[in-house]
């Protein structure tokens, strides 16, 4: 088994019958592991229909290929565990239906920072309209921007758009006008920079 | 099975609900049940998109026979996990795989293999663990599968360490109270 150290996280002031509960109950968790995220194609509870169409994606949604390219990767526990969070922790709802979320890590040249992007339905147009919620990049100096990437192999592909920030947590609205299967992720960098500041995971 | 603590109704309540067409009560016995479904399918057939599909025909077939469920006979839990074991094996039989033998339920007798028990615990495991309040679920999460310590819990949540340690013993204590109706803790 492997997890916290359950005398790292109940002080030595719990004891008795109540601390062997807890331990109880500690060595479950341990022993279970964490509930997987659950991937873009069953965020939303399938509606009433015959099996058959239940087995098609609904409109919007990426293909289960698509969703095989982006979505977090259950077994990388912290970012699984990461778009759970940040997925509850947007503060501003994005003013469309989010269809999934995607947590992104700060690389080595930002260490501090994370975010989260909600990716809603793709209109009619061919448009998947985003929000970013971001926390720990520092704020630039006028002019300066962020910008958001849709990458392939590892490096920046198609724009996103750009951003600034301030203060603890900034949320924007971008938009991804592409065919998202072409891509495998996400990351962040400063404008006209390659250095990389944010990721998601990318399988 | 424990009946629902968060005053949105029992298992079994919502499955009547949604043998009545309540969609609402069928979209929240999936927001508490689809996370452990898809847990327990990727444990039993190792395979992403097998999983998602027996998610949703696990769904379906909930929305579809809903009105086949008696409490008299059973707790919503074990229903649900047997329309969900029904989903599984059909897709281990699909493949033509030895279809792993998945328990009933928790019966006293028999001998299910150890990792088909681990299933069933860790569903309703994970299960109980939808019940908790969201900032006792996230610190648990946190504490427990992000790799992070109780200090860097509390800076990623930006909240005292004092706080922090007292959500993560009531989570504790009020998951373990949880379990222990269903014999688990």
């Amino acid at each position: 088994m492997s997890g916290p150290h359950f005398d790292d996280l109940v002080d030595p002031g719990v004891t008795g019958a109540e601390r062997e509960r807890l331990r109880r109950t500690h060595d479950l968790l341990v022993a279970v592991g964490a509930p997987p995220e659950l991937p873009p194609s069953l965020v939303h509870p399938p509606g009433q229909v015959p099996e058959a169409e239940l087995r098609t994606l609904p409109r919007g949604l990426p293909r289960r290929r698509l969703a095989a390219t982006i979505v977090l990767a259950a077994a990388l526990a912290l970012a699984a565990f990461a778009a759970g969070y940040l997925a509850g922790d947007r503060g501003t709802e994005p003013a469309f239906p989010t269809d999934f979320v995607l947590a992104m890590r700060g690389t080595d040249a930002a260490p501090d920072a994370r975010a989260s992007l909600a990716v809603g339905r793709r209109d009619g147009a061919g448009n998947w309209p985003m929000t970013i919620t971001v926390r720990g990049l520092e704020t630039l100096r006028p002019g300066a921007r962020y910008e958001l990437f849709l990458t392939r192999d590892g490096r920046a592909a198609q724009s996103c758009g750009t951003f600034v920030v301030a203060g603890d947590k900034t949320v924007v609205f971008l938009n991804a006008p592409f065919r998202l299967k072409r891509f495998a992720g996400w990351i962040v960098t400063r404008e006209d920079s390659e250095r990389i500041l944010l990721r998601t995971a990318e399988i | 099975m424990s009946p629902g603590h968060d005053g949105r109704g029992s298992d079994s309540r919502l499955l009547q609900s949604v043998a009545e067409g309540d969609r609402e009560a069928f979209e929240e016995l999936y927001r508490r049940y689809a996370r452990p479904v898809y847990g327990l399918a990727l444990r039993r057939l190792g395979d992403r998109e097998r999983a998602e599909e027996a998610v949703q025909e696990t769904f379906a077939s909930v929305w579809r026979s809903a009105e086949s469920f008696d409490a008299s006979r059973g707790a919503g839990a074990s229903w649900l996990y047997a329309i969900a074991r029904n989903s599984i094996v059909d897709r281990l039989r699909a493949r033509r795989d030895t279809v792993a033998e998945l328990p009933d339920t928790a019966a006293p007798e028999g001998g299910p293999d150890e990792a088909a028990e681990a299933g069933w615990i860790a569903w309703r495991v994970h299960r109980a663990l939808e019940e908790l309040p969201p900032a006792e679920r996230e610190v648990l999460e946190l504490a427990y599968w992000s790799g992070l310590s109780q200090s860097e819990v509390a800076r990623f949540l930006n909240l005292p360490l004092g706080t922090v340690k007292t959500r993560t013993r009531s989570a504790l204590g009020r998951l373990g109270r949880l379990l222990e109706r269903e014999d688990l803790a």
